[in-house]
């Protein structure tokens, strides 16, 4: 089949957009990992809170009904709603990530990882069952904005070689990078991400230097639930939202994610992310109803003959 | 290393046959542990270690091991491979494992035995280990930074930090090992061993370090770079860092050090200066091999 200049563009483009959210995912679970050793099967329930959170939002959001109608404020819509969900999701995400730290992971970093998962996979199963009960199993439609600061994001923009493309989904990439961008540099750049670098490789010698690490492990979870929340607000806004994405829409990419970049490595999550977000795209575009089999596919032969990953010097699992 | 594995099993057998007088040796070392626990009472030694047992899972590695580092000086912790050295050196940092079911470890008169590594390691005592640890991951200047966070983060949590032995500052450890400077922006893994080893003591010689614990630091280096680093150390003996030297390379620890302990199976079987050590052929044949 000969693709189009425009239809390859737009791979790149929708490959974009998927892989930063499966970078969101793949740095948070892959430092959690990396540093402490610790496989969070919960990851994916982060997501579901996120999405939810956003989904809540909205619902009160919006002009003909929830609080906000009820209060008799009817001109701020979800639009401004989409802005306060932004900075919340990230907050409600942290806040959780400090809790789980405290009280589901610290308890088990010294226990055996089948312990761990355990544990995280029946919180990822409360998690799910707890929304199926209180919000529903039905599934919603997506939840995006029409506009934002203004400028309207529900019509489709014109782009050079592309053509037209959705302007939500232009905005996404713009947004997700810029918080991929500082997270980044927050582990490249910060004494903060010196410390998490050198313990995702040896923690115990990062103590031995007289480091608190602990400290910076509450941190690094938070970190990484916040990001994986943000994800799930970014997700629902171009997919529907069920009980079973947590799973299905981010635990599975993110564990797909740090396969390909390499266990511990945040510029393996990017790398990684990118990879299974352009592969997802080209198959989409393509041959569709291939895409999962060409996806797994690549990753079992990633794990055959790269299992270190792309940025990764240990094995996944090590 | 590997060369001498053969000629240490035989070593093995040999200690079994000699236990009685491994035994006697135990005692005149206990008669000195005891010494050293008067001493410590007057809290003159800067590290003592008294009656530690400590154990991996269900094996019993230190018995009823006791010791003392004195300030100021380079004491040697000599022994085959196996016999505890490194347990002893985790012991003290507070490294787990081993768990220390008994006995305790001071530090400038405190008792250390229950701290946390990090607070170990912020009162000054720093570990070079055996395997060097740098951070494949991060330069070498990134590496050396580390001890830097590790004292603004300690400050800024409200410890005190007023220390007898203040790092040195990176243009220091640059003068130390000039090689290193050369190779600030490389990844520390892409070093080779011994400019890792280098790193490694570049990196606790920043700490705020009151004693310094080297684990091997000889092991698997080429002849011109084992007589850099003992240049080193001895340049940092001389400014009068406490030094524990573990060497299972008994000839070269007696060469920097003033005083020297033998471990063997977990318990110290010799105490004595230098020269006394040189000067005990049997014991030397015995423990050491040499």
């Amino acid at each position: 089949m000969l693709l189009l200049q425009s239809e390859i563009a737009s791979i790149l483009l929708n490959g974009l957009q998927q892989g930063a959210i499966y970078a969101l995912l793949g740095i948070g679970l892959t430092i959690i990992l990396g540093t402490m050793e610790f496989l969070n099967l919960a990851h994916g329930a982060l997501y579901l809170v996120g999405a939810y959170v956003g989904l809540i939002v909205f619902q009160e959001t919006t002009l003909t009904n929830g609080f906000l109608y009820s209060i008799g404020i009817t001109s701020l819509g979800f639009d401004g709603g989409f802005l306060a969900a932004i900075v919340l999701v990230p907050v409600i995400g942290f806040g959780i990530g400090l809790l789980m730290e405290r009280f589901v992971a610290e308890p088990f970093y010294d226990r055996p990882e089948t312990d761990q998962l355990l544990v995280t996979f029946g919180l990822a199963l409360i998690v799910e069952e707890t929304i199926k009960n209180v919000i529903g199993g039905n599934t919603f439609q997506s939840i995006a904005p029409s506009t934002l600061f203004g400028v309207n994001v529900s019509q489709p923009v014109s782009l050079p070689f592309v053509g037209l493309f959705p302007s939500w989904r232009l905005l996404i990439i713009v947004i997700t990078f810029f918080v991929i961008g500082v997270t980044y540099l927050a582990i490249e750049r910060t004494d903060f991400g010196l410390v998490v670098q050198a313990g995702t490789r040896d923690s115990e010698m990062v103590r031995l230097l007289g480091i608190k690490i602990n400290r910076s492990y509450s941190l690094v979870f938070a970190l990484g639930a916040a990001l994986a929340a943000f994800a799930g607000l970014i997700g629902a806004s171009i997919q529907t939202i069920s009980p079973q994405i947590g799973t299905t829409q981010a635990l599975v990419p993110a564990f797909l994610t740090i396969v390909v970049g390499g266990a511990g490595s945040v510029r393996g999550a990017i790398a990684g992310g990118m990879v299974l977000g352009l592969i997802i795209s080209a198959m989409t575009q393509t041959y569709s109803q291939w895409a999962q089999i060409v996806l797994y596919l690549f990753v079992a032969l990633m794990l055959v003959f790269r299992p270190q990953g792309l940025f990764g010097t240990a094995e996944v699992g090590e | 290393m590997s060369s001498d594995a053969p000629e240490q099993s035989a070593d093995a057998t040999e200690t079994e046959a000699q236990s009685t007088a491994a035994e006697a040796a135990a005692e005149a070392a206990a008669a000195h542990a005891e010494e050293a626990a008067a001493a410590v009472a007057e809290g003159d030694h800067l590290l003592s270690m008294e009656a530690v047992d400590a154990y991996y899972g269900q094996s019993h590695i230190l018995r009823d091991l006791s010791m003392h580092v004195e300030e100021g000086e380079v004491c040697a912790l000599l022994g085959r491979n196996g016999a505890g050295k490194t347990t002893t050196l985790r012991s003290i940092a507070g490294a787990r494992p081993p768990d220390v079911r008994d006995g305790t470890v001071s530090f400038k008169g405190e008792n250390i035995t229950e701290r946390s590594t990090e607070d170990i390691s912020s009162l000054g005592i720093s570990l070079v280990p055996e395997e060097r640890r740098v951070f494949p991951n991060l330069t070498v200047e990134e590496n050396l930074h580390l001890s830097d966070v590790a004292r603004n983060w300690s400050n800024t949590f409200g410890r005190d930090v007023s220390m007898d032995h203040p790092g040195m500052t990176t243009a220091e450890v640059y003068e130390v090992f000039p090689r290193l400077e050369e190779r600030a922006s490389q990844k520390a893994g892409t070093l080779s061993g011994g400019e890792q080893q280098m790193l490694a003591i570049a990196r606790a010689l920043k700490q705020d370090t009151d004693l310094l614990m080297l684990d091997e630091p000889y092991e698997g280096l080429a002849p011109q770079i084992i007589e850099t680093v003992e240049d080193a150390i001895e340049q940092i003996a001389e400014k009068g860092t406490t030094i524990l030297l573990v060497e299972q390379n008994a000839v070269a620890a007696m060469n920097i050090a003033d005083r020297a302990y033998v471990v063997d199976q977990g318990s110290i079987v010799f105490a004595g200066d230098s020269e006394e050590l040189r000067a005990d052929e049997r014991t030397r044949e015995r423990y050491l091999g040499v």
